[in-house]
């Protein structure tokens, strides 16, 4: 399974955060969750089984069941045993805190494998490891702590008991006598050693029998903590179970949300206002004026899909998807001209890959604003060629342009709604006098410019709705500049043109 | 040996007043009269790491050897707990990672040898004290050792300590009684007043890594001024660059020798003003050197204070010299009220 996004597309899209926002309690259960798993089409099995288990485990989570908080203290208390399980393997003596380790996530074991509800609902399965626990609990004592203990052996214990003796005669005796009762102490304190190393041997034999029990019990425990927090996570999120469809079917997303950006947006006080969109086979076009939200769109979309596809629940009402092959995003905005390459040539080497990698397979391609840097004419042709290419595949296409694209096979439209134009004129124009005065510095804006933008903002309708092939782009962009107070003038002119532009267009 | 108001502490570190003042020997006796005592509280034992620049190069060994009882608790790193030789039940693992590898939390079942190793700084000091009193809520915690220059500002893990002096200081009564005089003043120092404080403290927040903080008079206001120097030794000029006229108080974090001193007291401003450190065991000056600044009129205070509750005297040296205890312990006793126990010969 592919994705193929840079490392600056890959911060922008959200994973990081959506993986982060993803608390996992042991070491096992992060590991899996950074592993970023994308499910295979062919794995359709596999990812239906996980989405089935987070559902199923849902409800449990949502009224923090005992046997959920019980799980989720035994994960927490879990320690990484890679180190260990290793060692085990490959015959190494283990330390006391090695054995000490495996008793407890022994323990661990036991424990979650005794809560019967949780393991069918999340669908997860422990071996039975008390014959293995009982090589670290030789007396059956059930002590939590562990050291060789002197049941282990005869020897052990015979040793043992001549050094407390020992001890309690050196307590009485003198002190010149002292020296000599150290120095036997000494020699029995080395041959209690060695009979410790042989019963550490004996005991890594009998542990390696139960290898696969042990890397098994930790391989569910990573599951289960991943599962579990997925399924706080969907319900922190108010996330949906996505249906899985057949690969040619359409992917249908309602209501969909940007965890990330709606958390950033709440923060300010803003809202996030969720998109639906039906995705085809072949090419879809998202045309909306400037600042009406089509980068937001297409990050939603990719973000809802690509989480599906690695076994979250997406954060919508409902979301269908069948399964890609290969997910890509692609931003010109992004700023890659630093090896001081150009911008073009870069993306037309990331298109030309996309294109040839979608042969034979299926991928989510999402390109926003393709050769924005372009000369317009040539950029229309470059971006009206790709839509009719892969209209004709079996991928999705999904874009956002500026450019008129022209109705052909296997090309949809979306437009965002942006501002109705009766709520743009009976805006007023901004006043000459209330324009700041103060020309500001580089990257600097009046406060009264940012309040400005923000208002028009607000009026933004950023819900797409799919179109006819044959309506304009949305205009918009020189109002915009009127309401924030260009001169006149320029604005008088830009209009004629605007117009004469649109005329010879329309005869074309 | 006499427990000295030692039973209803919480914690408790040993600091020697030189290398070699016997701490070890000081705990190995507190071990001992624990035991004697009959005290069912348990002990439970770590030590601040050192930067291997005590005795474990020489040894080899992680710290010096002790020898404990059943039932009491340590906290030591995993290389020095495989070369004990008590019978240790490891009941956690802390997570705290050292150089001699992680700190585990045991507990001695059978009489033995132990060696002790713990963490450095002193929120892993804080941690390994949580997870002990997991397990032993009652215990009485020991830190082997002086908080450590590496450990943060006291970070409010010890205020009782033990003093531990030996014939290795000097073999001289008066000489030794005047080394424990000073040692003592150093460990004494007063507290900053609470508004001080209360500023250094939020200082140090905002900059964890300054080392030097100065609070000078401005019309009224004070000037916070911070500097953030490697060392404290051969920066004089960049601290000195702080003092003016107006200069309060100047902080500085870390260890403060003769040297800092002495490159301080070449610039005149260097005077009427107080001199704050972390705790009294920041200061390795001699007696000189404090008779300088207090003839400048710089004060020493502390951001947090100590109480020595106990001094040990160890009488043996390391060469094997005579030492006579006696005469050592009435010298130590004329310059000190706080209670001077005489260790005696190690006990194993």
């Amino acid at each position: 399974m592919s994705l193929f996004i840079s490392r600056e597309e890959e911060s922008k899209s959200g994973i990081r955060e959506v993986l982060d926002a993803c608390q996992c309690r042991s070491p096992q259960g992060v590991r899996l969750r950074n592993q970023r798993k994308i499910y295979r089409p062919n794995e359709r099995q596999a990812l239906q089984n996980e989405l089935d288990a987070i559902a199923g485990l849902i409800p449990l989570v949502a009224k923090k069941d005992s046997q959920v908080t019980e799980a989720q203290s035994q994960l927490m208390r879990l320690r990484e045993l890679q180190g260990t399980l290793s060692y085990l393997e490959k015959g190494k003596l283990l330390s006391d805190t090695n054995f000490f380790e495996l008793k407890s996530a022994m323990l661990i074991f036991s424990k979650l494998n005794a809560l019967e509800k949780l393991k069918q609902k999340a669908q997860i399965a422990f071996e039975d490891c008390t014959q293995a626990g009982e090589i670290l609990e030789p007396s059956g004592s059930k002590s939590p702590g562990f050291h060789i203990y002197s049941d282990y052996s005869d020897l052990l214990k015979e040793i043992r008991a001549e050094k407390r003796e020992l001890e309690r005669k050196i307590a009485k005796a003198k002190v010149a006598d002292r020296p000599n009762l150290m120095r036997q102490r000494s020699l029995l304190v080395s041959r209690e050693n060695n009979e410790e190393d042989r019963i550490r041997q004996e005991l890594g034999t009998a542990l390696q029998a139960h290898l696969r029990m042990l890397k098994a019990n930790a391989k569910a425990c990573a599951v289960l903590d991943f599962r579990l927090a997925k399924a706080e996570l969907a319900i922190k999120w108010n996330a949906c179970q996505p249906t899985l469809v057949a690969d040619n079917q359409p992917a249908d997303l309602k209501e969909a949300v940007h965890p990330i950006i709606a958390q950033k947006l709440e923060s300010q006080g803003s809202q996030f206002s969720p998109q639906s969109i039906r995705l085809e086979p072949g090419s879809t076009v998202i045309s909306g004026a400037n600042m009406a939200g089509k980068s937001v769109a297409l990050q939603t979309i990719f973000i809802n899909l690509l989480m599906t596809q690695m076994g979250y629940f997406p954060v919508c009402q409902v979301l269908s998807t069948p399964l890609f092959d290969f997910f890509t995003f692609d931003s010109s905005q992004s700023g890659e001209l630093n090896k001081g390459l150009s911008s073009f040539g870069l993306e037309s080497v990331k298109i030309r890959n996309h294109y040839r990698y979608s042969q034979g397979r299926r991928g989510l391609i999402i390109m926003d604003e393709p050769a924005r840097g372009t000369n317009p004419a040539e950029a229309r042709a470059i971006v009206q060629t790709l839509c009719e290419a892969y209209g004709l595949s079996a991928s999705m296409f999904l874009i956002a342009t500026h450019y008129q694209v022209h109705p052909a096979k296997g090309i949809r439209f979306y437009q965002i709604r942006g501002i109705r134009p009766e709520d743009l004129q009976q805006l007023p124009a901004w006043q000459a006098e209330s324009v700041p005065a103060k020309a500001q510095k580089d990257g600097d804006y009046a406060k009264e410019d940012l309040e400005r933008v923000r208002f028009i903002q607000n009026l933004m309708d950023y819900r797409l709705s799919e179109v006819s092939a044959h309506t304009d782009v949305p205009s918009g962009a020189i109002r915009v500049a009127e309401l924030l107070g260009m001169d006149e003038e320029l604005i008088r002119n830009m209009k004629t043109i605007w117009k004469k532009d649109k005329t010879i267009n329309g005869k074309s | 040996m006499e427990l000295a108001g030692l039973k209803n502490l919480q914690t408790l570190a040993i600091v020697g007043t030189s290398k070699n003042a016997g701490k070890t020997t000081c705990l190995n006796h507190i071990i001992a009269a624990w035991l004697d005592a009959g005290i069912a509280r348990p002990l439970a034992l770590t030590s601040i790491g050192r930067d291997g620049e005590d005795e474990d190069v020489v040894s080899g060994r992680a710290k010096p050897r002790i020898y404990v009882y059943a039932g009491t608790l340590l906290a030591t790193a995993e290389n020095a707990m495989r070369r004990a030789d008590a019978l240790l039940d490891v009941l956690a693992l802390s997570g705290v990672r050292t150089a001699f590898g992680e700190i585990v939390i045991c507990r001695a079942i059978s009489d033995g040898y132990i060696e002790l190793a713990g963490p450095s700084s002193a929120s892993d000091l804080l941690q390994i004290a949580k997870l002990l009193r997991e397990i032993a809520p009652d215990c009485l915690y020991i830190i082997d050792g002086a908080l450590s220059r590496r450990s943060q500002a006291g970070g409010g893990i010890t205020q009782n300590i033990i003093l531990a002096t030996s014939g290795e200081t000097s073999a001289i009564p008066s000489e030794l009684a005047e080394h424990l005089a000073h040692s003592l003043e150093l460990l004494s120092l007063p507290e900053l007043n609470r508004e001080q404080k209360a500023m250094l403290n939020e200082a140090i927040e905002q900059s964890p890594n300054a080392r030097v903080i100065s609070l000078a008079d401005q019309n009224g206001q004070t000037l916070i001024q911070k500097l953030m120097l490697p060392t404290l030794l051969g920066h004089s000029s960049e601290i000195a660059e702080l003092i003016s006229d107006n200069t309060q108080h100047l902080f500085l974090r870390g260890a403060i020798t003769d040297e800092v001193i002495n490159e301080l007291l070449k610039d005149k401003h260097f005077r009427h003003l107080t001199l704050a450190v972390e705790d009294g065991t920041r200061l390795f000056i001699n007696s000189r050197t404090l008779k300088r600044l207090k003839s400048r009129k710089i004060n020493c205070a502390v951001l947090h204070p100590l109480q020595v509750n106990l001094i040990c005297f160890n009488p043996s040296r390391s060469d094997g010299a005579p030492v006579d205890s006696t005469a050592m312990q009435a010298a130590l006793r004329k310059v000190t009220d706080i209670p001077v126990l005489d260790l005696g010969t190690a006990l194993v």
